[in-house]
């Protein structure tokens, strides 16, 4: 284990913005702490740098404590060795991007030759070599990205911290450095945390996501678990695209709609809460044009008319009402407003989340 | 996850029990050292003055405990100059930003064709001494001066005949004065306001003049307020100008009056430390109100996406444009400049230059006298060494209210605002009442003067170095830290270099200031420290004005060069 993170706690005066969590990541392994802004997720990340003091619980990196304030163990910043890419990437603009890259290894005293050493080869890995004598000015978003990437990776870190580091990029570009961060932990095989608010990101790169909400954890999971089975109503809404719908149980153990619609759920392991939903993705709904379904094991079947149709190119995004419940659809199918439809699901793919009392939709 | 023991750990890195955020001992000490120095230098006058304000002898001489200094306070006398006090204020602050608003306008939101030159010479004119100033314009227009010879021995018309030494007179001087500060104050905000809101009402149908009265004056209401008082409080607390012009026309302000009190028999220093008391409240309620101002406006507009602006074409108004930019520079700049070099010049005053005696011996004598080269040797030592103290001890404050926030450090931030709402005569007249008691032989030193002139520009060096220690960005510090740099590598190799040009800007912005301080100064020097705005000011109270007027060129000509090192090296310095 690189990280371990257990019953952090986080305190701004009297107001608690991180809850006592907990969660490890191993040697190799890319996590994602994602949430809406506020939730703490940077602060959690802030925690394990030591660029915030905790105010309870135990961080260790390697194996040692680096935070356990009861024990009043806070090792500062600079002892942590770790390799942290900033959301403003803090390129320091009165050094060369060589001088940049080169700090954490001048400041620990490490001899010159090796350091002009380390750094060409961590510029040579971002492919910035040719830049290194110029200014943080003369470069693009995208080549101070590249260069605040070299500068964490130059030590050979433990531990690689990322806070939103694409956040200020432009959608293009942030694909590919996307694509790049990936590619490059892997190699280095280091222990990643990795801070943002964008579930693509944090689908696509991680090895396990980490859900946070008002600085507690509501999931922890691979992508695939937390897409096709989230916890609860917030992790489902904040992770893709999904249409919710209000269901009850019914007789014999079954769940139906408020509109008393029979639907079979995947409700294997939900937790216990006052009222439930059904989740359903736009992309595991067939849409057929009339109103005859024919009834199969397994597959829920609801008739219905489309209300709003919102072209998007690779698939049409429908809104289709069935007996007072709205459901959004992707489909490649054409469909005009008004037009009578049956809405084909099957269970496993329309799963039972809880609600918090607040979150009635 | 496996779920570890870690209660089994041992606590690995013991070593490293300082907290992060507190820094090292080092830092800790250096922060405590400050605090005591700055609180000391700021405390010890304000209390001095206060304690002054409540005894009934002189410093350091036997008295009693009274209030009737306070009592004092409601005579006729000091009503009435409070009276005139807040008249010639008021006056002065609206003139002023009328016209310096004006000029603002002209320069950075029409087609006005001299831009560059204007505000090149608007930047001299800010740097001007006010006294030296004064001494010009007494040269101009006193009963004897050159603009009533002219108008009335000349040309025979004695209803132009005018009277520099009168309220209207300290006005006139006072506004040439201050609008270079308006325009300065006012510049940022028009120059830097975000074109949509103007674009916008473009859009709506409204006409560039619509424009400008419905929506960018009324955006720039809270830069007008916050402008409007700073000068209010410049110009209540303005000595050299009302004591110029108005001790020999008995237009008496508060300022002076606690001057005379202290330099002129009858003298009554506890009335003179109670005026001093309530000058301070004043103009300290008024940076209070200035800030509250700023705080509440700090919202709108400004975002520096500037220079897209539509310029608004000046068309049949363009002579009127020229004239008030280059009327106020001649009247502010020009004109006093050469009537000095004029004065400088001549063996005898005379007003037709053609009947004048050439001569250099003003200049000669400089080189000449021992004291006055005393006094141009002090200067450069109170300025130079003065600033580097002010500049590191306002770089120390910066770092600690900005970015350590150790304990503490609110009152650390207030104590050295604190400055900027005590007069410079008011200073000068708590050090008096201090030194005379403090067991330390500070009386009559340069030591003194630099302890004076840095507690009174403290703000100044912490506004200009903390304008631009605000800007950098937390985390390229932080990024230090992660990469291994402690808390004091971070300062040395990060943010020291990062703000180097604004502590170089200060420092020059303190040597200027120091440079042509008088108020702060008059009531402390002794004959072996006189600075040369002292020296300056002595040969003009003894008529002297060849003598004077030569001193002041060669001041003037070195503030302006110090002006221009600034100009170089920062341009968030321009601010002042």
């Amino acid at each position: 284990m690189s990280i371990n993170v257990k019953n952090l706690v986080k305190r701004y005066g009297t107001l608690t913005v991180v809850h006592g969590i907990s969660f490890d990541v191993g040697k190799g392994e890319f996590i994602s702490l994602l949430g809406p802004s506020g939730c703490g997720k940077t602060t959690t990340l802030r925690c394990i740098a030591g660029l915030e003091d905790a105010d309870g619980g135990v961080v260790q990196i390697d194996g040692k404590v680096v935070s356990a304030p009861e024990q009043d163990i806070l090792v500062p910043a600079h002892q942590r060795q770790i390799g942290m890419v900033f959301q403003s990437y803090a390129i320091w603009p009165h050094m060369t991007v060589a001088a940049n890259v080169g700090f954490p290894l001048s400041i620990r005293k490490v001899p010159a030759a090796d350091v002009a050493k380390q750094v060409d080869e961590a510029l040579e890995i971002v492919g910035m070599r040719h830049l290194r004598e110029r200014h943080p000015s003369q470069l693009s978003g995208g080549q101070q990205q590249r260069v605040a990437l070299a500068r964490a990776i130059v030590g050979r870190p433990s531990v690689l911290l990322f806070d939103e580091p694409l956040s200020n990029l432009d959608a293009k570009l942030r694909e590919g450095t996307r694509i790049e961060i990936k590619r490059l932990q892997r190699e280095l095989d280091v222990a990643t945390v990795y801070v943002t608010h964008d579930q693509e990101e944090a689908l696509s790169m991680s090895d396990r996501v980490v859900v946070m909400d008002h600085g507690r954890i509501t999931q922890a999971g691979t992508p695939k678990e937390l897409y096709r089975r989230p916890a609860n109503r917030f992790v489902a809404d904040f992770v893709g695209r999904a249409s919710f719908i209000d269901v009850e149980r019914g007789q014999s153990n079954g769940w139906s709609t408020a509109g008393g619609v029979a639907l079979k759920l995947d409700d294997a392991g939900a937790p216990k809460a006052e009222r439930y939903q059904a989740m359903l993705r736009p992309e595991s709904v067939e849409i057929a044009p009339g109103s005859h379904g024919r009834v199969e094991d397994g597959i829920n079947v609801l008739e219905g008319r489309v209300l709003e149709s919102h072209y998007l190119g690779a698939y049409t995004e429908y809104l289709v009402d069935t007996s007072g419940t709205r459901v959004k659809v992707h489909s490649r199918s054409d469909f005009d407003v008004g037009d009578a439809v049956t809405l084909r699901f099957p269970q496993e793919f329309c799963r039972l989340v809880a609600l918090a009392d607040e979150q009635r939709a | 996850m496996s779920e570890q023991a870690i209660s089994a750990q041992p606590p690995a890195v013991t070593v490293a029990r300082s907290r992060s955020s507190g820094g090292g001992a080092v830092l800790t000490g250096v922060y405590w050292a400050t605090f005591l120095v700055v609180v000391a230098m700021v405390a010890i006058p304000v209390v001095a003055l206060v304690y002054g304000s409540f005894r009934t002898s002189a410093p350091g001489l036997p008295g009693d405990w009274t209030l009737q200094n306070y009592a004092n306070l409601a005579s006729g006398g000091v009503l009435s100059s409070m009276t005139t006090t807040l008249i010639i204020g008021l006056f002065t602050s609206v003139i002023s930003i009328v016209v310096g608003t004006t000029i603002a306008l002209i320069v950075h939101r029409t087609d006005f064709r001299y831009g560059n030159i204007v505000v090149a010479l608007i930047g001299l004119s800010f740097y001007f001494p006010s006294f030296i100033l004064a001494m010009a314009w007494i040269i101009v227009g006193a009963p004897g001066g050159i603009y009533n010879t002219i108008v009335d021995d000349t040309l025979g018309l004695s209803w132009l005949r005018a009277d520099i030494y009168t309220s209207a007179g300290i006005v006139f001087v006072m506004s040439l004065h201050q609008v270079p500060f308006v325009y300065l104050t006012m510049r940022g905000p028009i120059a830097g306001m975000d074109p949509i809101y103007e674009e916008a009402a473009n859009t709506a149908g409204a006409k560039p003049h619509q424009v400008l009265l419905r929506v960018t004056l009324p955006l720039l209401g809270y830069s007008l307020i916050s402008s409007f008082i700073l000068t209010f409080v410049m110009t209540i607390e303005q000595f050299a100008i009302p004591a110029l012009l108005g001790i020999p026309g008995q237009v008496t302000m508060l300022a002076t009056q606690l001057y005379l009190l202290v330099r002129f028999t009858p003298t009554d220093y506890g009335l003179a430390a109670a005026i001093g008391v309530a000058l301070s409240l004043i103009t300290g309620a008024a940076i209070w109100a200035q800030r509250r101002v700023t705080t509440a406006g700090r919202l709108t507009t400004v975002t520096g996406k500037a220079g897209r602006l539509k310029l608004i074409p000046l068309g049949k108004w363009r002579w009127a444009a020229n004239l008030l930019c280059f009327g106020f520079i001649f009247l502010g700049l020009v004109m006093p400049m050469v009537i000095l070099i004029y004065t400088s010049l001549l063996k005898w005053f005379t007003v037709n230059p053609l009947e004048g005696m050439y001569t250099l011996r003003n200049y000669i004598f400089i080189w000449e006298s021992a004291s006055t080269l005393r006094s141009f040797t002090n200067t450069l030592i109170v300025s130079g060494v003065g600033a580097a103290v002010g500049v590191t001890l306002g770089l120390l404050c910066c770092y600690f209210t900005l970015r350590l926030r150790p304990r503490g450090y609110r009152a650390l931030d207030f104590v050295v605002s604190l400055p900027f709402g005590v007069p410079g005569v008011v200073l000068g007249l708590g050090l008096l009442w201090a030194y005379a008691y403090l067991p330390l032989p500070l009386y009559g030193t340069l030591t003194l003067m630099i302890i004076a002139f840095v507690t009174r520009f403290l703000p100044y060096a912490t506004e200009t170095i903390g304008g631009q220690m605000v800007q950098i960005d937390k985390s390229l510090e932080e990024a230090a830290w992660v990469n291994g740099a402690t808390r004091s590598q971070g300062i040395w190799r990060i943010l020291l270099p990062l703000v180097t040009p604004s502590v170089q800007g200060a420092y020059f912005l303190l040597f200027m200031a120091f440079f042509r301080e008088i108020s702060s100064a008059i009531l402390i020097y002794s004959v072996n420290t006189a600075v040369i705005s002292i020296s300056i000011w002595s040969f003009f109270e003894q008529a002297n004005w060849g003598l004077a007027s030569a001193l002041a060129v060669v001041a003037t000509l070195i503030i302006f060069i110090a002006m221009a090192l600034i100009m170089r090296l920062v341009p968030t310095a321009r601010r002042g």
